[in-house]
């Protein structure tokens, strides 16, 4: 069902933590325990180097794209206690802003939906959460949530920009109902929804499931449904779905997806949301998708192993 | 969770060697990428894999053979959504009858290119492809034509000659030889005509035989005789599907009673052939080799014993053809139960058995389409009922949108999906890497038809972003303007001006001057409008309709502060002339407004070197005296009286 197409060597020295394609698919940004961030050009299955960025002094755990439309700008945050905003000038890569706000690893970096801006959510495991947003030429304004979990915060994710449903009944040339939401998880075995009402971050839902650390959460993509959709995974094996189906965003009701054996470290949403990816600690990563009559069904293992792949290109046949 | 009939497949990653690492996973918006990793509770690791996987799901859209396959049937789908509702069914079943023979064709069309182009590597393709107008065309029979008793075997008989073409190639193989009738594959090809109902040419080649044995004329004689009189129903006839059965069973006792006068004892072929004209299932079963699959054999065991099949009725024979045929052995191949689940007219497990068995979306999406269209989904009492064609051809479209140029296929695909096509074209029309501008105004109007704002908005800020990192200012500052976008508008304004100060002229001049009412966008980008302005009047010599714009540009407040002095520097040339430009009052103003400036930088700067003192100082100095000059001559010329 799937092949391998390209392989990119990163070189880098030391475990690879996490891999970003950008927008558009065109190139691909690395970041690793040798404390460096990479960003290749892989348009047409090849590889170039196009920068090699330092500035981190510790594993870097995430890198994440911002929109287009505001230039190249990549964000990392490391176990350094830093986030870096790096921007492409000139064809060259530099470090834009450096964020130094937590007293502990930061361990995840999200961009919000491009309609509010530039705006950044940062999670460490100091617990609290910040949200950098750019408000002009080189200025940055911080926000900070303070004990936001317990012990330290794992994952951030935005909710997309429009109130589900509203835009059915927005006159067009208005501009849509806007509410910035991010979903959180940390070590205090909850997910947690925030919300920005008059400038500030206030905690608006807690959601309770999990027996052990969330170690990832992701908000699906808006489908046009009055519905909104989260899913979260944990150290307890389990991933729970989340679903609010009034437009208050008030209710939500997990669903168990499944229950693995081991540690779940990732979920995240296809670009069109209809496709979960859960990364488990049994090597595998599994492809799930909700039916048509709302049960989730496993629809594909890719997982590591020996053996020949062959792959075919275009009337070529490569075996690796 | 649900339960899935299948086990979901597993593909394994090259390359990870050791049990200790994880699989790191990432959605690309086309790809997907993997990599090794470890995760672990707190920081720190030693060791680690370099590699970076870029996995791909569906490599049949890149396939060059396949191209010519989505993009014509694209052409067909969207004939025929365009078929209008209002018309009654039984109006529109032979339009569909059609249309589902030229989705048909495209596939044969397809086989052949790569027969012609002949890679053997493709042959799974080529097989694959076979299979699918198999299936196809079975259904077509089946619930598109939905051919009732009497014709279905008919159409049944069609669809097996069509996919067992070897049988003409071996017969004008041995009719070709110098003697046919002693041809090694002689009486193959007699039987086989026989099996498939093909009366006339089995008659044809039976012939070359009897030639050869004059002394067996009289038998070849009575075989010849029998052949041509087999009835085969003809549905333009009047007559009834009861008189024909008459007819047939009648026949059928005449053939019998040959084979019990042991008319052909003496021709073991003849009497096989007359055997299998009474539908002998055991002798059917030893040309197995010649009917090499059991839908053939099912076929012609109904040619032979049961022409007046109702389509209810087919899947007993299915079943025990399959059976019967089939090693008890061997485990049914895909294909089979696909076949078998379209001869029990389950077209739900026909589509599902396609999804699995098949690796993308576009048969089973183009199929469901049409089955949909023929309101046959629907009366099956479907869990999903018309979901079901959407969610497929949601899954096809976007699986095209990955791909460079099939992308815009995929546009027409979602349009004609009413539940959720808009939202996922927006999702991944934002997702189309905007290489050159011709690419970004073709997207941009696709966007535009479709009134998806937003994305239009989003797609000229990207581009007026990349055109400002090339250094393309009229580029940016059009796609700005486009996206309505003020703020950046203003930005590219400032570098306008910017570069004026440095250079002393203007670039894009052709832009600036015709900007129209998109001038009002930004402040500053009306300031750099007017004053481009300013500059032509000047140019064109109407020295006081440039001096009015230009002091207009300050006492409006269009001019930002910082340009001011750039601006009553333009007007020096106009004081110093000969002619007195501005008017009393006007020279007035802008002695007013050189005050206002230089009141500003009473207190000097200390970091400002000495000699941008200096230029300043005498610069506003020399403004000073035109100033004072030209008020003076103004007040002259103002006051005197022509006589």
């Amino acid at each position: 069902m799937v092949s391998v197409i390209n392989t990119v060597d990163t070189s880098h020295e030391d475990m690879i933590h996490d891999a970003q394609m950008d927008y558009y698919g065109t190139r691909l940004a690395t970041c690793s325990s040798d404390r460096s961030v990479k960003i290749f050009d892989v348009k047409n299955g090849g590889q170039i180097l196009v920068a090699d960025l330092r500035g981190h002094e510790g594993p870097v755990w995430q890198v994440a794209w911002a929109h287009p439309m505001y230039g190249n700008i990549l964000a990392s945050c490391s176990y350094d206690r830093k986030v870096i905003i790096w921007k492409e000038e000139n064809g060259t890569w530099d470090k834009m802003y450096e964020y130094t706000g937590h007293d502990s690893s930061v361990n995840s970096v999200c961009w919000g939906p491009y309609d509010f801006g530039l705006i950044l959510a940062c999670g460490s495991s100091d617990g609290a959460i910040s949200l950098v947003t750019c408000s002009g030429d080189q200025q940055w304004d911080i926000k900070k949530i303070s004990n936001a979990h317990t012990i330290g915060c794992n994952a951030v994710s935005w909710a997309p920009s429009v109130v589900p449903g509203s835009l059915i009944d927005q006159p067009s040339g208005q501009k849509p109902n806007f509410i910035k939401r991010f979903v959180s998880g940390g070590c205090d075995n909850l997910v947690k929804l925030w919300k920005e009402e008059d400038g500030q971050w206030k905690e608006d839902q807690k959601l309770e499931a999990h027996s052990d650390w969330v170690r990832d959460v992701g908000w699906a993509p808006s489908i046009g449904l009055p519905t909104s959709t989260i899913a979260s995974c944990s150290q307890d094996g389990r991933v729970f779905i989340w679903t609010c189906d009034d437009l208050s965003g008030n209710t939500w009701t997990a669903k168990l997806l499944h229950k693995f054996n081991d540690v779940v470290w990732h979920v995240s949403w296809s670009v069109t949301g209809n496709i979960l990816a859960v990364s488990g600690g049994d090597n595998k990563v599994t492809l799930w998708k909700e039916s048509a009559d709302g049960q989730w069904a496993c629809i594909s293992d890719v997982n590591k192993g020996q053996g020949a792949v062959s792959s075919i290109a275009d009337g070529a046949t490569n075996e690796q | 969770m649900e339960e899935v009939d299948v086990e979901p497949t597993t593909t394994p990653i090259p390359g990870f060697d050791s049990n200790q690492k994880h699989l790191g996973f990432v959605w690309g918006p086309g790809d997907i990428l993997v990599y090794e990793t470890i995760y672990k509770a707190s920081g720190g690791s030693a060791g680690g894999c370099p590699f970076v996987h870029e996995v791909r799901k569906d490599e049949d859209i890149y396939s060059p053979i396949l191209r010519k396959l989505f993009n014509e049937s694209h052409h067909i789908f969207v004939g025929l959504q365009r078929i209008r509702e209002d018309l009654p069914s039984k109006n529109k079943k032979p339009q569909f009858v059609s249309i589902s023979k030229n989705y048909r064709s495209v596939i044969r069309a397809c086989m052949e290119e790569l027969q012609q182009v002949a890679v053997y590597h493709n042959d799974s393709l080529g097989n694959t492809l076979l299979s699918l107008e198999l299936i196809w065309n079975l259904c077509e029979v089946l619930f598109i034509d939905a051919a009732p008793a009497g014709s279905l075997v008919l159409h049944l008989l069609d669809w097996v000659r069509l996919h067992k073409a070897d049988v003409d190639e071996k017969a004008r193989e041995v009719l070709a030889s110098e003697s046919p009738a002693e041809h090694q594959a002689y009486w193959d090809v007699v039987i086989s005509y026989v099996l498939q109902g093909r009366m006339d040419e089995a008659r044809q080649v039976l012939v070359k035989q009897a030639a050869l044995q004059p002394a067996a004329r009289v038998m070849f004689k009575l075989l010849d005789n029998l052949l041509m009189k087999m009835p085969i129903f003809n549905p333009g006839e009047t007559q009834t599907l009861t008189e024909f059965d008459v007819k047939w069973r009648h026949w059928r006792e005449e053939v019998d009673h040959c084979l019990q006068d042991q008319s052909f004892a003496s021709n073991r072929h003849l009497e096989d052939i007359c055997k299998i004209l009474v539908g002998d299932e055991d002798v059917l079963l030893e040309y197995k080799e010649l009917l090499s699959t059991w839908y053939h054999f099912l076929v012609t065991r109904l040619l032979f014993s049961h022409p007046t099949v109702k389509p209810t009725e087919l899947h007993y024979y299915a079943q025990s053809s399959m059976h019967m045929f089939l090693d008890t052995r061997s485990v049914p191949e895909p294909l089979d139960s696909i076949l078998l689940a379209a001869f029990e007219f389950d077209i739900h497990q026909v589509i599902k058995d396609c999804s699995i068995a098949l690796n993308n979306w576009w048969f089973v999406g183009h199929l469901t389409d049409l089955l949909d269209h023929c309101k046959l989904l629907q009366s099956h009492n479907l869990h999903f009922g018309s979901n079901l064609r959407e969610f497929l051809l949601l899954e096809y479209a976007s699986g095209l949108f990955t791909h460079h140029s099939l992308w815009q296929l995929a546009v027409d695909y979602f349009d004609h999906c009413p539940e959720f096509g808009r939202v996922y074209l927006e999702l991944q029309i934002e997702r189309v890497p905007l290489d050159t501008e011709r690419k970004a105004l073709k997207v941009i109007r696709i966007c535009e038809q479709r009134q998806m704002t937003e994305q239009v908005r989003s797609i000229c800020k990207i581009m007026a972003k990349k055109a400002l990192r090339n250094n393309r200012l009229g580029s940016a500052l059009s796609w700005s303007i486009r996206a309505k976008d003020a703020a950046f508008a203003t930005l590219i304004s400032e570098r306008f001006l910017q570069d004026y100060c440095a250079k002393g002229t203007f670039s894009d001049l052709d832009l600036i001057d015709n900007l129209g009412p998109a001038m009002l966008l930004s402040d500053r980008l009306t300031f750099l409008g007017k004053y481009r302005e300013f500059h032509r009047l000047y140019g064109e010599k109407r020295f006081s309709d440039a001096a009015k714009l230009l002091l207009s540009l300050m006492t409006a407040k269009i001019a930002p502060h910082s340009f001011w002095m750039t601006l009553l520097t333009d007007a020096l040339p106009l004081l110093e002339q000969k002619e007195v430009i501005f008017s009393a009052d006007q020279t007035h103003e802008l002695m007013f407004c050189l005050e206002e400036l230089t009141s500003g930088k009473s207190v000097p700067t200390p970091d400002k070197p000495m000699q941008d003192e200096d230029i300043e100082t005498t610069k506003i100095e020399l403004l000073r005296l035109a100033l004072a000059r030209n008020l003076a001559m103004a007040i002259v010329k103002e006051g005197t009286v022509e006589i």
